[in-house]
């Protein structure tokens, strides 16, 4: 018998999914090693008069609006998931819709509808007689108005998490505590809650690395968090190195934030060893109380989309933006490609990476599809100023290099730093994961050993993805795609800061209109914005019901 | 721990009177059902998938409302047209088709959940001995999805009896267990239910198995209700005669 030849070479598969994970590598190595260079006193300065006040806002926001989110989107979904009442269809759809607004958005509406000249406002002086400033009213621009805008925008999350747990979870577990003595508030408790509380540690801290990464609703309602002063310390105090000390500061807080996530998920994931789940009839509730339910669901839904985006459609058609068809049209042409460019880019790369990993399992390629995922935590300005520090390298060397090698006759200047590229790799660094998602779980959803039958039948790994998996997996590459597109179309301060000169998106455009107080001009883009935002709503309430349907599928 | 006591056999355990139910939109799944479980007693209710069995379980658990007719448990009605006690005031005990244990709690755990009344100490010491009973001592740390079928169904069993009920209604507690392990099953949960001296009403699609544990064995299906007492053993309890004129099948539920 011959011995066997052990061929040892390195994978094409696994070599690319490690150029792919570069994109959240680099940027956060860049920002770690930031630590250790000088920043020529601006970082002492900021020591001295504005790091506190960017930490003690930081946790007071997060704080607030982590709670704000949960108190809004766990019990809605357990009245929505266990029972039947008028709407209560609608209302289970309709309750994810505040994630089609994005947070600077609502806060632009809101204030408008709110401030002195706002209609509400004017309103109460015509209705009481009240001079102008012979009452309180609260202000939107202040630090409780960013907690209840962005409270309002980020509850989906643990709404849509505590629904998809609620639903995964055993009615006859509930009728069976029922029946043991126990009422409907004190089975919701003692039961429903802590089997759920690892999806809800887990969008909670979503929310909590969204809030500390938001940008343009703090930035709008004057808070001065990490987000906003690593933007200032950049544009402002002109000084890269600072803004990426300072961004080392918040990507501790992001990490420890991972940290607490992946450690309530190794410890609390409950086996159901129940197979009926939602077979049996919801309770339905009476008039009274279904009346009420009813209204208290829509509340939520009201302050975080339906007042938007009706005071954003009213600016728009009384006025709009005034130069909608020179600028408007070229703004929205360029935004749409960006993010179908990126959206397509992302799922290309996600289908690398965790292809690599189906193929060759092993600790590498694991490592891999972990770093390439947590790059969702990543705000905005650390993705921003991690790409501009780390392009501008490589844009150094190569300058050095033609011009040695011309001597001098080729001066190509900073080619990549001041280019779409820029935005580009930024983009997958903070959205890579979500097609990351999607992938894996369609992927999963292939049995391995259809992967082993067309092997065996002699085809190559190459052949194997494009004929099996990818027509296997159409849907979901189709889902991932559609929400890196509106991911990007949503994004602002990786946008604003990487973005070459004129050329605004969408994005930016409603952020500078904002910023200069032309709301109703600004309107109309963050009417566009929100339009197509409301496509990963859809997307999302589709794989609710379909978890549904898995969860009743598994066998006894 | 339940122990046999006069006073609840004489008032009877479950009593069902002209009973009529269907789901919002659907035809009747339950008409006109009279019923009767004396405590100690085992009432089987049989008859093919879709036809109202397991509704049944739930009208009298208290975990469906019923349209017509009335439900009384130990003496008292808990359930008829303007009246509707909510589950957990019922002191019924259910074992689901699925068993239904509660994933983030361990077997011991389960077993404690219905317990409120006594002290600590005392819950802990009935809930030993009820694991003891079933056979199930030795996994009371266990989690349920460490358990077997058969292990679950008879955790779901003391768990449901600890809460001292007057009436035990089982959904086909023995589905989904291989035919060794069922019997085996049945023997011993025969055994704990006497002694526990409820009554028990148990819902089967299988004939024999209605035949093997049953007193009294109701038929609920497309032809009208037949209720048949069973010659043999236990003459304290075979005078009962059940009559209900019919019930319709529909397919409306699992």
């Amino acid at each position: 018998m011959t011995n066997p030849v052990r061929i040892r070479r390195i994978s094409p598969w696994l070599a690319a999914s490690v150029v792919v994970s570069l994109v959240v590598v680099v940027p956060v190595g860049v920002v770690v090693a930031s630590v250790f260079r000088d920043s020529h006193g601006a970082w002492a300065h900021l020591v001295e008069t504005r790091l506190a006040d960017y930490a003690v806002n930081t946790l007071i926001l997060a704080v607030a609006v982590g709670a704000l989110a949960l108190a809004l989107g766990v019990p809605t979904a357990w009245v929505v998931t266990m029972y039947r009442f008028p709407a209560s269809r609608v209302l289970a759809w309709g309750l994810m819709l505040p994630l089609a607004m994005p947070a600077y958005v609502a806060a632009y509406a809101l204030t408008d509808m709110f401030q002195f000249s706002g209609p509400v406002q004017t309103w109460l002086r015509h209705a009481t007689g009240l001079e102008a400033g012979a009452y309180w009213f609260p202000e939107v621009r202040s630090m409780s108005g960013a907690i209840i805008v962005l409270g309002f925008a980020l509850y989906p999350y643990v709404y849509f998490a505590a629904r998809t747990a609620f639903l995964g979870q055993s009615r006859s577990a509930f009728e069976a505590s029922r029946t043991l003595g126990r009422g409907p508030t004190r089975t919701f408790v003692t039961l429903a809650i802590p089997q759920a509380r690892p999806y809800l540690v887990a969008a909670a801290m979503l929310v909590l690395m969204e809030t500390v990464s938001d940008f343009g609703a703090v930035d709008y309602c004057a808070v001065d968090t990490f987000a906003t002063g690593i933007y200032r310390t950049w544009f402002g105090l002109d000084s890269q190195n600072a803004a990426a000390q300072l961004s080392s500061v918040l990507l501790v807080c992001v990490c420890v934030l991972i940290a607490v996530e992946r450690g309530s998920r190794r410890h609390k994931v409950f086996h159901h060893t129940t197979a009926r789940c939602s077979a049996s009839p919801v309770a339905r509730l009476g008039p009274a109380a279904g009346l009420a339910t009813s209204v208290a669901c829509c509340m939520p839904i009201v302050i975080g989309f339906v007042l938007p985006a009706s005071r954003l459609a009213y600016l728009a058609w009384q006025h709009g933006d005034q130069r909608a068809f020179e600028l408007f049209a070229d703004h929205a042409a360029r935004t749409f490609l960006l993010a179908a460019v990126s959206g397509v880019g992302a799922v290309a790369l996600a289908v690398v990476v965790v292809y690599a990993w189906r193929l060759h399992r092993g600790t590498v390629a694991r490592l891999i599809v972990d770093v390439c995922r947590s790059g969702y935590a990543l705000p905005g300005p650390i993705v921003a100023i991690g790409v501009v520090v780390a392009l501008g390298w490589v844009d150094h060397r190569v300058h050095g290099f033609a011009t040695w090698a011309s001597d001098g006759a080729v001066t190509p200047g900073l080619i990549f730093t001041g280019s779409a590229l820029a935005l580009l790799i930024g983009y997958q660094t903070r959205f890579l994961a979500i097609a990351l998602a999607f992938v894996e779980g369609g992927f999963a959803r292939v049995h391995r050993h259809l992967d082993d039958a067309a092997r065996t039948l002699g085809a190559k790994p190459a052949r194997v993805l494009v004929r099996l998996h990818v027509p296997a997996l159409r849907s979901s590459l189709i889902a991932a795609g559609l929400l890196v597109f509106v991911d990007v179309v949503k994004e602002l301060p990786a946008t604003l800061m990487l973005r070459p000169f004129n050329f605004d998106t969408l994005a930016v455009r409603v952020y500078q209109l904002a910023t200069d107080e032309r709301l109703h001009e600004a309107s109309t883009g963050a009417l566009a914005i929100v339009a197509v935002g409301i496509l990963p709503v859809a997307i999302l309430s589709r794989q609710v019901e379909s978890s549904r349907l898995r969860v009743a599928e598994v066998p006894a | 721990m339940t122990r046999a006591d006069p006073t609840r056999a004489q008032q009877g355990g479950l009593r069902i009177e002209r009973l009529s139910f269907g789901y919002a939109g659907g035809r009747p799944v339950i008409r006109d059902l009279n019923l009767e479980v004396r405590a100690g007693q085992v009432h089987c209710v049989l008859g093919p998938s879709g036809c109202g069995k397991t509704t049944l379980l739930r009208l009298v658990a208290g975990l469906e409302r019923l349209d017509r007719g009335a439900i009384a448990i130990g003496g008292r009605t808990v359930a008829d047209e303007r009246l509707h006690t909510p589950p957990e005031r019922r002191s019924v005990g259910m074992v689901f088709q699925d068993h239904a244990l509660f994933p983030n709690l361990s077997v011991r755990k389960n077993v404690l959940f219905g317990m409120r009344r006594h002290r600590r100490s005392t819950r802990r010491a009935a809930a030993e001995q009820l694991l003891e009973q079933v056979g199930m001592a030795p996994f009371a740390d266990r989690m349920p999805h460490t358990l077997s079928g058969g292990q679950q169904q008879r955790v779901a069993l003391a768990r449901a009896l600890a809460s001292d009920p007057s009436v035990m209604l089982l959904d086909e507690p023995f589905s989904n267990l291989d035919a060794e392990l069922r019997a085996d099953l049945r023997r011993g949960l025969l055994a704990v239910l006497r002694r526990a001296n409820v009554a028990t009403l148990m819902v089967t699609h299988d004939p024999a198995e209605a035949d093997a544990v049953a007193d009294q064995v109701t038929w609920l299906g497309p032809s009208p209700v037949k209720t048949e007492s069973r010659v043999d053993p236990r003459p304290a309890h075979t005078d009962t005669v059940v009559h209900a004129p019919q019930t319709r099948a529909t397919g409306s539920q699992a």
